[in-house]
């Protein structure tokens, strides 16, 4: 770290190491950060690539070497009944969850951050609640409740729990970014004669509009990908993570599982980032920093 | 659990720049953040917050399970008395541990790699980061099997015999909860490090201090609220994690997760699982709380 230091303030400060010994000691640091960086590259990104180079595998056996280059499982995987089912399932849930918690999770940012009254440190923790605790535990108090209920279990219930648990991460996106500009502006407009819908056109949603997209990718994210709320909460319906555990311990599906996973990941390992670089085109370098770190700070009270 | 809602940032009066300017002139009526408030406070309290109650009272309810048969604590009595439980606890204690371990680790080095050294490469790290954590959980653990499996590509590269314990294993465990949680776990040590100004090693260099002393006296105590809040934060969801086990984890790694679940669909044991479920949830609770106060020692102005 002292050569790093040193970089910062250039050779100036180096004189007592000698320039040669300092640029060797900054080239040697420079590679111990790149092969730290390639290590955590592959830890993160390395199953994924594993994936795709098996699900072109011509065998049924998960097995290196590879033998030969096939796309039968992807067919295969895409015209499995019950697979199709699931999938169709998951994409259901999540089209639906994710504009409900658009809609409610933009509601609760608006009353708990332009509003004071009484109870709102209440109705914050509320809100704030299924963010922190483990969906194991929130999956299975919703099972008790739906049992006590007496309501069958169904996709229903799976949208009804998810919905719940997933707007509190829109709220906290929302109302992080509604922080940062000051209230003073939206009063401004009104003083110049603005109506509510000027305001709200002109003022709040070009303020919040990345927040509310990158809200809504993480919610419909988090929707698709939820295996634990889905185990508890549904009935005899499968949705895609649920199937993938199902299928993990049956040989006779690995090279489907493969196929179908690594084309979903891709899928959206592309929409994801497509939709970052969107936001940091609209939103320039800084802002999108700053939210990604503040909306993942606090996806982070949070689980995967 | 009020001060959940301040952790999120959105509950802080303080967070305002200039409370005079921010709240002044005009004054929202409560019955306004009524109107606003009602759909998605109703359906917390009817979806999120009644649930839990029922399974608060599922806990204390005698078999066979319904208001009828009276109220006892015999459940959290055989939840604590049930010799199998201690062992389990202490598997899922050094699992998680030794994961938290590992990760801080790896997100130290990272966050101080992005915020002081990556330059214009930060957002594409971050990004990168994300992306990595909003893959499918049970897709990427699947994916570790593959890797870990008896002949897998690791078992490939590694000469001789193939390594048996790289799957099913504990080894395996908290590889893959360490691969899944690290995004969580460097993000808030990377905000923590923000807000370290950069001149701050610059004059510890002048003054002959090596990376070592710079990282021991610097960089760790000025980053510390952020390690802790992301230590608690990870250490949570751990606990009760139980796709990863099931998936890579063999029998010496039965986490109480599994136990939770086992308990509560494989059994249909609904009262003695409650009662462990209300007992994760009380821990998760109290290190929520605990991150909480923490994160007040050192708030990162946006």
């Amino acid at each position: 770290m002292a050569t790093q230091a040193v970089e910062r303030a250039g050779p100036v400060v180096s004189g007592n190491i000698g320039a040669v010994r300092w640029r060797r000691r900054r080239a040697l640091n420079a590679w111990g950060w790149r092969a730290f960086l390639a290590i955590v590259g592959l830890m993160l990104f390395g199953p994924l690539v594993i994936l795709v180079l098996f699900s072109f595998n011509d065998s049924n056996v998960l097995a290196f070497p590879l033998e030969g280059v096939t796309t039968k499982w992807y067919s295969e995987a895409l015209t499995d009944p019950v697979l199709r089912k699931a999938l169709a399932n998951s994409f259901s849930v999540a089209f639906i969850v994710a504009p409900l918690c658009l809609v409610l999770g933009t509601l609760a940012a608006f009353g708990l951050t332009r509003f004071r009254f009484r109870g709102r440190g209440v109705i914050g923790g509320l809100v704030g609640a299924p963010l922190v605790l483990p969906w194991l535990i929130i999956g299975i108090a919703a099972l008790m409740g739906y049992a006590r209920a007496d309501i069958d279990l169904s996709l229903k219930t799976v949208i009804a729990t998810q919905t719940v648990c997933t707007f509190p991460l829109v709220t906290a996106i929302v109302a992080a970014q509604l922080f940062r500009f000051q209230k003073v502006q939206e009063e401004a407009a009104i003083d110049l004669g603005c109506s509510r819908i000027q305001v709200l056109r002109h003022i709040i949603l070009p303020h919040i509009g990345p927040a509310l997209a990158a809200a809504a990718i993480f919610a419909f994210a988090w929707s698709f990908n939820n295996y634990e709320i889905s185990a508890f909460t549904l009935g005899f319906q499968q949705t895609f993570p649920v199937w993938v555990y199902s299928s993990v311990r049956n040989p006779d599906h690995t090279a489907i599982v493969n196929a179908i996973s690594a084309l979903i990941s891709v899928g959206q390992v592309a929409l994801i980032w497509f939709a970052l670089k969107l936001m940091r085109i609209r939103t320039g370098d800084k802002a999108t920093t700053e939210m990604i770190a503040g909306t993942e700070a606090v996806a982070a009270a949070a689980k995967t | 659990m009020a001060t959940v809602g301040d952790t999120l940032g959105y509950g802080s009066e303080s967070r305002t720049a200039d409370p005079g300017s921010g709240r002044g002139g005009r004054k929202r009526s409560g019955r306004g953040a009524f109107g606003i408030l009602f759909a998605p406070v109703t359906l917390l309290v009817v979806l999120f917050l009644v649930p839990f109650l029922i399974m608060v009272q599922m806990s204390v309810v005698a078999f066979p399970p319904n208001v009828e048969s009276g109220y006892t604590l015999d459940h959290y009595v055989e939840v604590l008395t049930n010799p199998l439980n201690p062992g389990i606890a202490w598997t899922t204690f050094t699992i998680a541990t030794t994961a938290m371990i590992a990760m801080l680790l790896v997100a130290i080095p990272l966050a101080y790699f992005m915020v002081f050294k990556a330059g214009k490469w930060e957002l594409f790290l971050l990004l990168a980061l994300v992306l990595a954590d909003e893959l499918a959980p049970v897709v990427k653990v699947y994916a570790w099997q593959v890797i870990l499996g008896r002949n897998g590509i690791l078992n490939w590269l590694i000469p001789g015999p193939p390594v048996e314990w790289l799957l099913y294993s504990s080894f395996a465990v908290i590889l893959t909860l360490a691969t899944t949680y690290i995004t969580y776990t460097t993000i808030p040590i990377y905000a923590a490090m923000k807000a370290i100004e950069p001149a701050t090693f610059e004059a510890a260099t002048d003054l002959g201090a090596g990376w070592w002393q710079q990282a021991r006296k610097i960089l760790i105590p000025l980053a510390a609220p952020g390690i802790f809040v992301a230590m608690i934060l990870v250490y949570i969801p751990m606990l009760t994690d139980f796709v990863t086990s099931d998936i890579v984890g063999g029998t010496g790694s039965y986490m109480m997760g599994q136990r939770v679940r086992d308990l509560i669909l494989g059994q249909g044991d609904w009262g003695a699982g409650s009662a462990l479920n209300f007992l994760l949830l009380a821990m998760a609770v109290l290190l929520s709380l605990g991150a909480y106060r923490l994160a007040k020692l050192n708030r990162i102005e946006a």
